[in-house]
């Protein structure tokens, strides 16, 4: 028989009750895309789903046993991943959708952890739907909604049609003050093309410079009233490989809990390729990337989003790295 | 029982052995009780039963008896069949001529794991946070829930309690005596296999962490053995009780419990080194053998006194994923996640 050896891609779908992540998911599996997907959804469910391969979650959230207090993991999803791989048939993707009120981060972290599911699954990326009428009062409500934000990298802003420009400007702006690297998408009733969320390997450490346009965009207005926002760093100057390792792996110690994603690009002193990495709180995967051309500017680029960041501090740390 | 791995045709020449191909991945095997089938579950939602006598005829494969996968599988404690779980919510009494009744159909859940007490004539499934335990009449009787689901389950050796893993350790049932509560037993982080030892006096699980814990369930006492590279997701106690066989290691690996117990004491380990890591490991059912299924294919019997092995399968790149031995020891049903089932035949 032929057993793929591919890693089957996975994209969680988070987003506060009532902002659509059913209707998307729903509408992902009945487009006529030829392809086939389990569907791992919550027990809270607003909404059936139409499916021939879902399966109820219960939202296990685990900590790993290792002293790393932000070290959580999906129980649930390691098991059923486990599970669904004995399956003869195989599908070309698992969509796992998340309570309204999850913290997208132990779902995120399962894939950098468990290396089983790490051996068969891919995370693809995390799309947040978000409800342009009720943003604003939900952030008020408790951290999900930002955090779910926060993590994305993919935003579906939903329900356009249900608020005015303005409003619409203002919950946008919101949004890129928390998280200014995820692709938003405006939609009505979820209604999206499944390519420009499926299969975009946001969280393959080889297409982190796909992300580049947007990824090194500058000049965000940053609200700095903002608990969870996002902060970069860049520099031409080339970093030291050591002090980076030690800097970034005590501050994720340190300060993990807070840091939701961090992602960067660097370029190592007298290195010919670039240095790719990224995390989620205190789990971080790192390799070597595209080879720098001939003359062309080395800069490095780091991403934090988080709660509580502190610009100062981040930025001494980073410029102590740098040669 | 007479397994020479010292003899030179054992290490020059593989043993007989039936070898039939299904196109679903194996998931479990097991031997009926009286030894005489040979079962293979699949994860296309088939059983498939060959004879324990490689020269018996093979009976052609019959239809799915689940919807989805099998997920487990044992010898039915109450006759010469099978019992089996699916991701279908159903848990099935397979007869020996494959012929499926439903024992309880949980719709929307797994049938995740099974076990089986065969004097007592008692199975117990886990289903989400509960536990069932199934008697000769066919009775259901619920335990639970537990804080989380149940990740794996066991018989005591006198089948007057069982044992589930979860989050947070493990729990500890009387099965007769309802109204008592369970025992619980205390380690941070999630539990993923459960063995209670041969002798009663212990439990071993694996942990999310790569780490085994052991139990002594008399003094509430425990240990925790680190080290492994992966998950261990396969234990086993040999018969005697001496010796807790573990998965996730090249070699045979077993924590000594004789005598003061392995507290300061390293593992034994012994055989040649396979290639990859042991990914199911099954002690023989009476005597100091036992098998490991590498996650290469490759396939050892282990002999702990003379600390040998030798090769009962090459690797071939898909890795075993079920292993049982017939209740006499004589035989070894394997199964590997391309599908193929082999039926070896220890006696030379």
């Amino acid at each position: 028989m032929a057993m793929s050896s591919s890693q089957v891609p996975v994209t969680v779908l988070t987003g506060y009750l009532g902002a659509g992540k059913t209707t998307l998911l729903n509408r992902i599996l009945s487009e006529q895309h030829g392809k086939k997907y389990a569907v791992i959804v919550n027990e809270f469910g607003e909404l059936g789903v139409d499916n021939d391969l879902v399966v109820n979650a219960d939202e296990e959230v685990f900590e790993m046993n290792n002293g790393c207090i932000c070290c959580t993991v999906r129980g649930d999803l390691i098991r059923i991943i486990e599970g669904l791989m004995k399956r003869k048939q195989k599908f070309d993707g698992i969509l796992v959708e998340t309570t309204g009120l999850a913290d997208p981060g132990p779902v995120a972290q399962t894939f950098f952890t468990d290396d089983d599911v790490k051996a068969r699954t891919r995370l693809d990326a995390i799309i947040t739907v978000v409800d342009a009428k009720h943003f604003l009062g939900q952030l008020e409500q408790g951290d999900e909604a930002q955090e779910q934000v926060a993590f994305a990298d993919v935003i579906l802003l939903n329900k356009t049609d249900l608020v005015s420009e303005d409003e619409l400007k203002k919950v946008e702006g919101k949004i890129k003050a928390i998280n200014p690297y995820a692709r938003i998408h405006k939609t009505e009733k979820s209604k999206i093309e499944l390519d420009a969320i499926l299969d975009k390997g946001a969280f393959d450490l080889k297409r982190i410079l796909e992300f580049e346009p947007d990824f090194l965009e500058h000049g965000h207005d940053h609200d700095h009233e903002e608990e969870v926002k996002s902060l970069s760093f860049t520099s031409d100057r080339p970093v030291d490989p050591d002090k980076f390792q030690k800097w970034m792996g005590a501050l994720l110690q340190l300060r993990g809990p807070d840091i939701f994603r961090s992602k960067g690009i660097l370029a190592i002193d007298g290195a010919p390729k670039r240095y790719v990495y990224q995390g989620v709180h205190m789990m971080m995967d790192a390799d070597w990337g595209q080879p720098w051309k001939d003359g062309e500017t080395r800069s490095s680029k780091l991403v934090f989003i988080g709660r509580n960041l502190d610009g100062e501090n981040l930025k001494r740390g980073f410029e102590d790295c740098l040669k | 029982m007479k397994l020479d791995l010292g003899n030179p045709d054992w290490r020059q020449t593989l043993p007989p052995s039936r070898s039939v191909a299904a196109d679903a991945p194996v998931v479990a095997c097991a031997f009926s009780r009286d030894g005489k089938i040979a079962a293979f579950a699949l994860g296309d939602g088939g059983v498939r039963l060959l004879p324990a006598d490689i020269k018996e005829q093979a009976p052609a494969a019959g239809e799915p008896v689940h919807q989805g996968a099998v997920l487990s599988l044992i010898a039915d404690p109450t006759g010469d069949g099978f019992l089996s779980g699916g991701d279908d919510g159903r848990l099935l009494r397979l007869a020996a001529d494959g012929s499926a009744s439903e024992i309880t159909h949980q719709k929307g859940k797994w049938i995740d794991k099974l076990a089986a007490h065969r004097d007592k004539g008692l199975a117990a499934a886990s289903v989400g946070k509960m536990a069932l335990v199934i008697d000769k009449a066919g009775e259901i009787r619920e335990f639970g829930p537990h804080q989380s689901t149940v990740a794996a389950i066991d018989f005591s050796k006198d089948g007057s309690r069982i044992a589930c893993a979860h989050y947070g350790g493990i729990t500890v049932w009387s099965i007769g005596q309802v109204s008592l509560p369970p025992r619980r037993f205390a380690w941070a982080g999630s539990h993923v296999a459960l063995k209670w030892s041969t002798d009663g006096k212990f439990i071993a699980t694996g942990t999310q962490e790569n780490d085994i814990h052991v139990w002594r369930i008399a003094q509430a006492t425990d240990m925790r053995m680190q080290g492994y590279p992966a998950k261990v997701k396969s234990l086993s106690w040999s018969a005697d009780a001496r010796w807790l066989y573990t998965s996730s290691q090249p070699v045979f690996t077993a924590w000594p419990f004789a005598g003061k117990g392995p507290e300061g004491k390293p593992p034994l380990q012994f055989g040649d080194e396979g290639a990859g890591l042991i990914s199911v490991v099954a002690a023989h059912p009476s005597a100091e053998f036992v098998a490991g299924g590498y996650d290469s294919g490759e396939l050892q019997l282990g002999d702990i006194k003379t600390r040998r092995s030798v090769v009962l399968k090459m690797s071939d790149g898909s890795a075993i994923s079920g292993l049982a031995w017939s209740p006499d020891g004589f035989h070894l049903a394997v199964g590997n996640d391309n599908g193929d089932m082999l039926v070896i035949d220890l006696r030379r």
